[in-house]
């Protein structure tokens, strides 16, 4: 993390209406999911309605936190700001034990690029980043 | 049973400009190159032309300019560059895809909306770094990539690679051998940017990686270019200066999964759902295909469309280039032009492009003897995508 241009930040997340709850929960220290209350499926990102039964009832549900590398990239010719300084970073596709392909966006951070496999068992982090806003991020699950 | 529209409109005039990258001409003076060829092509005069349509996205994600003439060339710069303000009795410009824009181009003609419906794609190379993101916010869709460092296209595309070889064995080395049989097809397609310059295996193994596992040749070529096509009814193809390319499929989906590429099953699910709607338009299959033009903005695509349109199974595209079935020699010749890897990117009218010159005869060293019916599709398959059949004949 030394070295970074503090001048330059990397981009913050705006919450909305539909992504507050997820934020909210984040900035706790939880990683809640939107989820359907009509056919019990969770969403990510956030919807206005169920994208597999259409109902318009969905809430956010505290889960696990524990995941596997679904799939990864290793970024070696960044074009984000605030990057630069990461290169070479790690962005997993992130699957949550909860339910087959229900994927999000993280770094995976804690271990070697190289070392990252596809499979490999993760848990939640959270990476604090202004006062209103903690990035969930995953990390290897050493345990069980 | 094929579509009512099948048939019945057909692409007689193709122009390009010159491809150059980081040119110091605007882009308005490429696209009206192109417009004027593509009309000179069909032996008609721009006072002949009463339709216009055009796609006017910005050529790359993150944050580039979109000045008229600079960035974009829209359907009211296009009328008054060929002075046709009294002349246009349709138009269209739509953001999306070009298969878009054809489609819609073709209903008008074969209706009688308009009678010479010019379409264009002018893209640029765009100032700074491509794709570069430099908000300090990230809102909407942003919110849950763009603080990760999750905002580059070949990022995004990089992971569906990764996991296409981890479920399918495939390998770097597979995915060189069809980017170089790619290169060598480009050589034989003056119009390309890659003309003149071959790639071997090696350079592809030891090339740059952007997104690991994509390198830089696992990407297109960014390019400063217009390409334009001229429709017209099937009755009035017929008596043109080239052979008519007639439209006898289309389709488009939207997938629209808001995660956008996080999950690549999603490319196939979608570009599934675009063929079968394509292939019932036509009344025609995948055995019936003579030459096909996949979208290749990245390198990963081909395994999609050759798999989602049913050339092959799933899992088995990497494995059935490398066997040389795609090749010009080949049972199923593969973006014969080089396409978007090779000629350039023009989000997709290189492969709409090359159709149409592989059913009409034109495609000189590349060409395909008996090329009957030829494939193009565009897009990633998620989120949207679009595909056309040209044909030698108006009735597949």
């Amino acid at each position: 993390m030394s070295g970074r241009d503090a001048a330059i930040t990397k981009p913050v997340p705006v919450p909305d209406e539909l992504t507050a709850p997820f934020w909210d929960a984040a900035n706790r220290g939880v990683l809640a999911i939107q989820h359907c209350t009509a056919c019990e499926r969770y969403v990510h990102p956030p919807e206005a309605v169920c994208p597999d039964c259409q109902a318009s009832e969905l809430a956010f549900r505290e889960v696990s936190g524990r995941a596997r590398v679904y799939t990864h990239t290793v970024v070696r010719d960044n074009v984000t700001q605030g990057f630069a300084a990461d290169e070479p970073y790690v962005i997993g596709i992130i699957e949550l034990v909860e339910q087959e392909r229900l994927v999000l966006v993280a770094n995976v951070v804690g271990v070697a690029p190289e070392d990252v496999r596809i499979g490999m068992p993760l848990r939640v982090t959270f990476e604090r980043l202004t006062d209103e806003i903690a990035l969930p991020q995953f990390t290897p699950d050493e345990g069980d | 049973m094929a579509s009512e529209l099948s048939g019945r409109a057909a692409i007689v005039g193709l122009g390009y400009s010159k491809l150059e990258r980081r040119s110091p001409r605007p882009l308005a003076h490429f696209a009206r190159e192109a417009a004027e060829a593509a009309v000179a092509d069909a032996g008609l005069t721009i006072d002949d032309i009463d339709g216009l349509g055009t796609i006017p996205n910005i050529a790359a994600y993150g944050n580039t300019g979109d000045l008229e003439g600079i960035d974009i060339v829209t359907v009211p710069n296009m009328v008054r560059m060929l002075g046709r303000e009294h002349g246009i009795r349709w138009h269209v410009q739509t953001p999306g895809l070009c298969p878009d824009t054809i489609m819609a181009a073709a209903a008008a003609v074969a209706s009688g909306a308009c009678t010479y419906a010019l379409v264009w794609r002018a893209v640029n190379v765009p100032k700074g770094r491509y794709s570069d993101f430099s908000m300090a916010q990230a809102r909407g869709e942003h919110q849950f990539r763009a603080p990760y460092g999750f905002t580059m296209p070949a990022a995004w595309q990089s992971v569906a690679l990764r996991k296409y070889m981890h479920d399918h064995g495939s390998t770097r080395e597979d995915m060189a051998a069809f980017v170089v049989q790619n290169r060598e097809n480009t050589q034989l397609n003056p119009k390309a940017y890659w003309c003149g310059t071959p790639l071997t295996v090696e350079d592809y193994l030891e090339a740059p990686m952007v997104a690991d596992p994509f390198c830089l040749y696992d990407c297109d070529i960014p390019v400063d270019g217009c390409v334009a096509v001229l429709l017209a009814s099937a009755e009035r193809a017929r008596d043109l200066r080239q052979p008519p390319a007639y439209i006898t499929g289309y389709a488009q989906t939207t997938w629209p999964t808001r995660g956008g590429f996080t999950d690549s099953e999603n490319m196939w699910e979608g570009g599934a759902a675009m063929g079968e709607k394509l292939w019932e338009s036509a009344g025609l299959g995948p055995a019936d295909i003579d030459v096909a033009m996949l979208y290749d903005g990245f390198s990963i695509f081909l395994y999609v469309w050759l798999e989602a349109l049913r050339f092959v199974g799933r899992g088995e595209a990497a494995s059935y280039i490398a066997s040389g079935a795609t090749a010009l020699d080949g049972e199923l010749p593969l973006n014969t032009s080089g396409c978007s890897l090779g000629e350039g990117r023009l989000h997709g009218m290189a492969q709409i492009s090359e159709a149409v010159l592989q059913v009409t005869g034109r495609a000189e060293a590349r060409q395909i003897k008996g090329a009957t019916h030829a494939v193009a599709t565009v897009g990633a398959g998620t989120l949207a995508s679009g595909g056309l059949i040209f044909s030698r004949e108006a009735r597949a």
